[in-house]
């Protein structure tokens, strides 16, 4: 790693570019999602499109806004937007170990784009070039803004029931997300009906609370339930580089 | 300072320290791997702790509008749909079902 030198691939950036085009096509509609909980919630257009830009994190935003709107404590939502982005400090440390060529002014410029999508597809490539996990990243982040701010712009002229529909999209993310995983692994399936009653249990009793707190006990219960070999590709990866 | 910049704000810091961490000291940090696992079912049990019962509310006046919504994403995923299709089909199916719904 040279901290002096930032070499830049162009043609590794574009390669990037063009592997994030499934990320941008959900990002721009959940973005909309986004900015009509957001206005809803009763942030202004302004407040809306910042809160993409300098927090970047889909879930999180949306967790943000939507207990806004519930009228949760800002302490509350603060924290619980920690504990729902702790992950991507993992998701960091995978790609910049992965990542042959970073250098650390490089790696701070990219580390606001962690995003759960970008991680995973850069994650899966044979390619391992930070410039194309900058290109993947950044532009996924473009679209990400781009669709709070057609978003903002929009909501005013379509008719409710297209901005009631867009309300889905980030839903439809999330369970989209989760489906392949438990699919793949039964054990995450009852980790998540677990956490589900035990979110809409706590509601009653805690209110907004029930959010972080169900997410941190369920993620404990889980590293008793679910299999070990439910790790990440971090264990494998260090797996390739010594054989 | 009104209280939304002070949530975009906070949520900026507390959001951007975890992502720095790594960037800086990539080469120092270990990961146990119990905590490992910990911080990797986190992404699961947040999204479904957001969903559920979150997604009963995306229309307040009708619970069932959430449900299918999240059924039809959920079938999509399943049968391997991309995600950025996933997304925009959905929406359309809602659309679709809003229009229908004052016939019945």
């Amino acid at each position: 790693m040279g901290v002096d030198k930032i070499k830049f691939d162009k043609d590794k950036f574009i390669l990037g570019v063009k592997n994030s085009v499934p990320i941008t096509l959900g990002y721009v509609p959940m973005g909309i999602g986004y900015a009509a909980i957001a206005l809803k919630a009763g942030m202004n257009p302004i407040q809306t499109v910042l809160f993409s830009i300098f927090v970047y994190a889909g879930a999180g935003e949306i967790i943000g806004a939507t207990m806004l709107l519930n009228g949760a404590s800002i302490i509350a939502i603060i924290l619980t937007n920690f504990v729902v982005n702790l992950r991507y400090m993992v998701m960091n440390t995978v790609i910049y170990n992965k990542a042959k060529d970073s250098t650390t002014p490089l790696n701070i410029l990219s580390a606001h784009l962690a995003v759960d999508e970008a991680f995973a597809v850069f994650s899966l490539m044979n390619e391992s070039s930070i410039c194309t996990y900058i290109g993947i990243a950044f532009t996924s982040y473009l679209s990400w803004i781009l669709g709070a701010i057609i978003g903002v712009l929009l909501l005013d002229i379509l008719p409710i029931i297209v901005t009631n529909s867009f309300n889905i999209s980030l839903y439809a993310l999330f369970v989209a997300i989760l489906v392949p995983a438990i699919k793949e692994n039964r054990q995450i399936g009852l980790l998540v009906l677990i956490t589900a009653i035990l979110n809409t249990g706590l509601q009653f009793v805690i209110g907004n609370w029930s959010l972080i707190v169900s997410t941190l006990i369920a993620a404990l219960i889980g590293v008793h339930i679910v299999d070990d070999e439910y790790l990440t590709d971090n264990t494998q990866e260090e797996l390739d580089e010594c054989c | 300072m009104n209280a939304v910049n002070l949530m975009i704000l906070g949520c900026a810091i507390v959001t951007f320290i975890p992502r720095l961490v790594p960037a800086i000291f990539v080469d120092k940090i270990k990961f146990s791997p119990k905590t490992e696992k910990f911080l990797n079912l986190l992404p699961y049990t947040a999204l479904a702790a957001l969903i559920c019962p979150g997604v009963l509310t995306v229309d307040s006046k009708l619970w069932y509008i959430g449900l299918i919504g999240a059924l039809v994403a959920a079938g999509l995923s399943w049968k391997k749909v991309p995600l950025g299709a996933i997304v925009i089909l959905t929406v359309i199916i809602l659309i679709i079902v809003y229009s229908i719904i004052p016939l019945i």
